[in-house]
Formats: C-alpha cells, sequence, structure tokens
C-alpha cells in the first residue's frame, strides 16, 4: 500500500525524462521537458484567457452599473435638495410680497411698525435677521434689526439696481457692510400714490445651510451650493466654506432647468459623480446652483465587495488551474515517458530478434551454397573410394588429377562463401566509414544471384558514374538494402525485376532507388507500411518489422525513405543518404 | 535375386560436376543412369525411356524442381521422385511430399541410402508384380 502510494505520487513530480544511451530513436519525442513545458504553457493560456476575459468584462460591468446606480442617486437626492432649497427661498420671497400687499407703504415707513413685521415673520419663518424699506432713490428711510444702518444709501449697491430692475431679487452670498456671511431678499412695490419703494430682508445662511445639509446621503457625500461664479454659498468639506469667497475647484455646470448627473474630474484631477441644479424660488431665478459631489468609486459597498470577491475567485481559480494543468501535464507526460520506455524496449528486442532472423534467413541460403560444392566434393571422394575399392586397376594419374582438382575447386567455393558470410557478419558493428554505395549493393547481391537465376528474376544495378563515395554506418546501409531486396523478391513472382538505381547526384545527398515488379501495395496500406508489426503477409510469414525496422535504420542513418507502389506494377522505394552521416546536413 | 535388377534413374541437377559423379557412382554399382541439367530436358526424356526412378534438384534454372515433380506425376503417378537438394527447408519438404515425392534427401547425400531407396523400390516394384 505505502509503495503503491508512493510511485503513484512520484507520478506527479517531474523526472528527467532521458533515454538511455542508444535508444532515443525509439522515443516518440525528442525532448520530453519541452513537450511537458508546451503542454503547460499551451493549456494554461487555453484555460486562463478565458478566465480573466470574463472577470475583466464581470468588473466592467460591475463598474458600467455601479456608476449608473451612483448617478441616479445623486441626481435623485440633489433633486430633492434643489425642490426644498427652492421652496425655502420662494416661502420667504412670498412673505415679503405678501407684507409689501398687505402692511401697505405708509406702515412699513415707520421703524416700530417694521419691528412687528420682523418679529412676526421670525416666529412665522426663522432666518431672517434684519428689515429694511428703501425709497426709489436708495435711501434706507425704515430699519430694524442689529446694525445700524438707517439712513445708509444703496443706490449704487448690484443687489438695489436688480431689484429696480426686475421687481424683486435674492443675492448670493455676501459678507457686505456687516462682515457675516448672508443674502439678500428684496421685492419691489409700488404704493396707491405711486411711490416706488423696495422692501428688504436679510437672511442668515444658518437655517439654508442646515437644510441643504439634511440631504447629505453619506458621509463620503458633499452637497452645497455655489453661485453662477462658481463660488461656494454654502461649506463644501471638499472646497471649503460657504462664505462666497472660496471657489469649488471644478467649472461652473452649463445651465439646465432639470437636475442632471455627469462623472467629472476636478481641477486636482479627483474623479467625481456630480448631480447638479439650477435653483429658481417659484417665478424668481436665484444665483444658486445645487451641488452633489460622490466620490468615482466608495469603498464597502455591494458592488464593491462584489469586485473584490470576483478578484478573489479569480485568483484562487488561477492558481487551482495552474496547480491541475501542472500535475496533469507532468502525469501525462511521466506516464508517456514511461510507456515510451516499454515501446522502446520492446522495439530494439524485436529488431533484434528481426536482425537475428534475417541473418537465419541469410544463413539458409548460405547452406544451401556450401551444400552444393560439398555434394561435388562427397561424390568426387566416394568416386575415388569406389575406385580404390571396386577396381583391381590402380586409377589412372591423369584421372585422378582431374577429380582431385574437382575437389579443389568445391573447396575454394566453399571457402568464397565462407568469406563472405564473415565478412558480412561483420558489418553489423557500427562503423561510421567511407565507402562507395555501389560496392556494398554489389556485395548484398552476390547473396541474391542464385536466387535471382533460380527463379528468373532480372537483376540491375544502374550505377551513375559520378556516385561519391559516403561516410556512413556500412552495416546499417546494408541492413537496409538486405531489408528491401528480401521484401522485393517475396512481394515477386518467378521472371520478375529489381532494379537499383543511384542517382541522380545532388551536392549534399545520394538518393538511391530500388524497384521491383512486384504485387505492389494498395494505397490504403501504403502510408502504414512503416508502422511496427504490420504486415500483410499470413501468420507465418514476416513479423511485420522488416520495412519498420528499415525506416528505423535510415533514420539513424540521417537519410529518409519514401515509397510509391502501383498494385500489379510494382514498388518503388526511394533512400536518401546524406553524403557525410556525421556532419551537420541533417535536413 | 531382386537386387539383380538394377532400376533405370534419370537424374536432373543442374549442378553438372554432381549430376556427372553421381551416375559414375551408380553405374559403378550397376545402375543404368541419364544425367539432364534441367527440368525441360528431364520431362522431355521420360517419355522416350522406361525409368525405374527419378533423382530430381529442386532448384533449377527455368522450370523449378517443384514444377517437374508435379508434371512427372501428372503424366507417370507411379514413377518415383526422389528429391535431392542443397538445403531445403521445412515448407519445401512438406510441399514435396504433398506431391507424392518419394522421398526428400539434402545434400551431400550418402551414396549407400540412396542405393537402399533404390532396393526398396525394386522390392516394391517386383512384389507389386506377379
Amino acid at each position: 500500500m505505502m509503495i503503491k502510494n508512493r510511485s503513484t505520487r512520484s507520478f506527479f513530480v517531474p523526472r528527467r525524462w532521458v533515454p538511455r544511451p542508444g535508444m532515443a530513436s525509439y522515443f516518440t519525442f525528442g525532448n520530453y521537458r519541452r513537450v511537458w513545458m508546451t503542454l503547460i504553457v499551451s493549456l494554461s493560456i487555453t484555460c486562463l484567457v478565458p478566465l480573466s476575459i470574463i472577470t475583466v468584462i464581470h468588473q466592467r460591468n460591475v463598474d458600467t452599473a455601479m456608476n449608473v446606480e451612483l448617478l441616479l442617486r445623486a441626481e435623485r437626492s440633489a433633486s430633492n435638495a434643489r425642490r426644498t432649497v427652492g421652496n425655502f427661498l420662494q416661502e420667504r420671497m412670498d412673505a415679503l410680497r405678501f407684507i409689501v400687499n398687505e402692511v401697505g407703504y405708509e406702515k412699513l415707513n415707520h421703524t416700530e411698525q417694521l419691528k412687528n413685521v420682523l418679529r412676526n415673520l421670525k416666529v412665522g419663518f426663522g432666518g431672517i435677521s434684519d428689515l429694511g424699506m428703501i425709497h426709489d432713490d436708495g435711501t434706507q428711510v425704515a430699519y430694524v434689526g442689529e446694525f445700524n444702518l438707517m439712513g445708509r444709501n444703496y443706490r449704487n449697491e448690484k443687489w438695489f439696481k436688480e431689484c429696480m430692475d426686475k421687481g424683486q431679487y435674492i443675492s448670493d452670498v455676501f459678507k457686505g457692510f456687516r462682515g457675516v456671511p448672508h443674502i439678500i431678499l428684496s421685492v419691489k412695490s409700488e404704493s396707491p400714490k405711486g411711490e416706488v419703494f423696495i422692501l428688504r430682508a436679510t437672511l442668515d445662511t444658518a437655517k439654508l445651510i442646515e437644510t441643504v445639509s439634511s440631504y447629505k446621503s453619506s458621509e463620503y457625500a458633499d452637497i452645497f451650493l455655489i453661485n453662477l461664479e462658481g463660488f461656494c454659498q454654502t461649506p463644501s468639506f471638499n472646497y471649503g466654506e460657504g462664505d462666497g469667497l472660496h471657489k469649488a475647484g471644478f467649472s461652473v455646470p452649463p445651465p439646465a432647468s432639470r437636475t442632471h448627473a455627469l462623472e467629472i474630474k476636478d481641477f486636482k484631477g479627483e474623479r467625481f459623480i456630480m448631480a447638479y441644479a439650477y435653483i429658481n424660488a417659484g417665478e424668481t431665478e436665484t444665483p444658486f446652483i445645487l451641488i452633489n459631489l460622490k466620490r468615482d468609486a466608495p469603498m464597502g459597498t455591494v458592488w464593491d465587495t462584489s469586485k473584490t470577491q470576483a478578484i478573489r475567485i479569480f485568483f484562487v481559480s488561477v492558481f487551482v488551474i495552474l496547480l491541475i494543468v501542472y500535475l496533469t501535464s507532468t502525469y501525462m507526460i511521466n506516464r508517456l515517458f514511461m510507456s515510451d520506455s516499454i515501446k522502446a524496449g520492446t522495439l530494439r528486442a524485436a529488431e533484434h530478434k528481426s536482425q537475428l532472423a534475417s541473418i537465419g534467413q541469410l544463413a539458409a541460403g548460405v547452406a544451401h551454397e556450401i551444400n552444393n560444392p560439398l555434394a561435388v566434393i562427397n561424390e568426387e571422394a566416394g568416386y575415388l573410394m569406389d575406385l580404390i575399392e571396386m577396381d583391381d586397376a590402380p586409377p589412372e594419374k591423369t584421372e585422378l588429377s582431374e577429380h582431385i582438382r574437382s575437389i579443389l575447386d568445391s573447396v575454394d567455393r566453399c571457402g568464397t562463401i565462407t568469406r563472405q558470410l564473415l565478412f558480412f557478419a561483420r558489418q553489423f558493428d557500427v562503423k561510421i566509414m567511407n565507402f562507395h554505395p555501389a560496392d556494398i549493393l554489389s556485395d548484398v547481391l552476390k547473396f541474391y544471384h542464385k536466387e535471382a537465376e533460380y527463379r528468373n528474376i532480372r537483376l540491375t544495378v544502374d550505377v551513375s558514374p559520378r556516385t561519391p563515395v559516403i561516410v556512413s554506418d556500412k552495416g546499417k546501409f546494408q541492413q537496409v538494402f538486405i531489408n528491401l531486396i528480401n521484401n522485393a523478391f517475396q512481394a515477386m513472382e518467378n521472371n520478375g525485376a529489381l532494379s537499383i538505381a543511384i542517382g541522380p547526384m545532388e551536392p549534399d545527398f545520394v538518393t538511391i532507388t530500388v524497384s521491383d515488379t512486384g504485387c505492389g501495395i494498395p494505397s490504403e496500406n501504403l502510408s502504414r507500411i512503416f508502422d511496427p508489426f504490420f504486415t500483410t503477409k499470413g501468420d507465418s510469414e514476416g513479423t511485420g518489422l522488416g520495412l519498420s525496422i528499415t525506416y528505423g535504420l535510415m533514420q539513424k542513418l540521417k537519410g529518409k525513405i519514401d515509397v510509391n507502389s502501383k498494385v500489379g506494377k510494382g514498388t518503388t522505394f526511394t533512400l536518401i543518404f546524406p553524403l557525410d552521416m556525421q556532419g551537420d546536413s541533417t535536413s | 535375386m531382386c537386387s539383380n535388377i538394377k532400376p533405370y534413374v534419370l537424374i536432373i541437377d543442374d549442378e553438372q560436376r554432381f549430376a556427372t559423379m553421381l551416375s559414375k557412382r551408380l553405374s559403378l554399382r550397376g545402375y543404368l543412369c541419364e544425367v539432364v541439367y534441367d527440368g525441360e530436358s528431364g520431362l522431355a526424356m521420360l517419355p522416350r525411356h522406361p525409368f525405374k526412378a527419378v533423382i530430381l534438384d529442386l532448384r533449377l534454372p527455368g522450370l523449378s524442381g517443384e514444377e517437374v515433380l508435379e508434371r512427372i506425376k501428372m503424366e507417370q503417378p507411379d514413377l518415383p521422385v526422389i528429391i535431392l537438394t542443397g538445403h531445403g527447408n521445412e515448407k519445401e519438404r512438406t510441399r514435396c511430399m504433398g506431391l507424392h515425392a518419394h522421398a526428400f534427401l539434402n545434400k551431400p547425400v550418402d551414396l549407400a541410402q540412396l542405393v537402399s531407396l533404390f532396393e526398396e523400390i525394386t522390392a516394391g516394384n517386383t512384389s507389386s508384380k506377379p
């Protein structure tokens, strides 16, 4: 159990994926580490790209939804505040108008009467600190309040001129003679006798500030008034006190009859959601613009939490994906390497066996070739013995020498064959050397001449005179041709033709073609003939390894093999060998 | 008694020196032999001579030994054919025995073995004739 666990676990740890010496050519990949890394990178990209895209889209959607909601909320509270502030001012203007009409010019001319009016106003509305009656020449003829302003002339004041012009006037916040921020509300009227006068009230900003501030929706919200020039009229925690002397740090928004919300950047570059509304007090225009500022992305909201959660999920997913990709890739490559190792061992063993089999096949042919001269020797020697045993007269000298020469000829034939065989057997060792391809071909073909003769198969070798000497592994080179010629002989009936041609010549490689007039290979099998254990011969014949081994041998020789075939016409193998297999022209 | 009647033997082998020497040695033992070096010549000779046995090589130029065996058996099914080849494998042996070859021998052959086969054939022939 322990051992099993450990071995399973070890599949998740990258190993040294290096084939044993001499085994590399049997493996599917040359560099398993690179395959492993490619697998990890491509799988990670495949998984992480969609995840990242989804996360980015989600974050953007959240941002958009959050902005829309923030804009709506800011607009709503600005709209409410605008109405309230408008009503606040309108009520007081209406009160002044009521007083002017109800109390009348005569009574308002007297400070005592005015005192009563102010007292009632303070009780009824609050926020009004003094009251004055001004004639059309600008002189204040009656006044009640904390300051001594009786007889003061306002002819040159802006508010006086505006009020005379428009009939009513609401000033913005200013400090004026008294040095405290206040607003002037004034109404023009005419007595039945035709005297024109103005009733003017001073409004403390405290009550206004209180009214505006009540709409502050959160501690991050900044709701305040500015005037048409952009000066703060009530306190803003971003831009200072509401004394009419501090300028708000953004451009005055364009005039609009409704409430608007938009995203802005102030002069310091800070981003805000801003809702604004120009305030009217009934019919009377005021110089006030209500501003509701909110920070762009407040922390801790539902939206913000959603964003944070998405990011957290993203990073956890990335970690899990990378971990799984790493473990899976490692496991797969470990498994692949292991099965390739087993496959490589099997293939090498099979290849070795097949090589032995081809030597065995060769040996059978050789035995036949040797047995013929041995049979001759046997008969010659037997005959000599017969002569000695059965004839009374000793054999003639000439006859004796004829038979002995025949024996010696036969011995010589045997010797030639065994020499060839020994020479041939030596070539199975790995030995890279210079040789002429035509020489090797003629050595190989020697073993097939007799069979070709019996089966009436025409053997032709067409060697270009310009064929160069090549540097290659002679044994493997031979093996390639033994395999291909064996194959061709098996594919052909009697009376066929096998032709081997060397050429055409190229600067870096030699092309050799082996063509037979055999049964040919159906096109559907053509792509599989180099696969191990692929055979169309019956169970008894062929291991299905001959061409696979030939393919492997060609790879080891840094060459290429290609096949063309027509059923019923024959097959041509085209082999390309580098001039020097140790050189760098491996392409 | 029976050994006095020596069979008339046809030797078909392309290894000329071997065929000649074999015929010479058989002649010394009282056999009458004809030697040819290919299958066609052997088949041509067959109807003209009363051969009692044929020694046939498998590897021959032109018609192969197996083809010659088949043709002989078609024409004279009772004529015993002894296959004598350089190195015959099991498949060839099975095929030849299937074609009713009398025996399948590998070279080099012991002449005594061959002679005893001939005696067996002669004995069979005489015993079958009343």
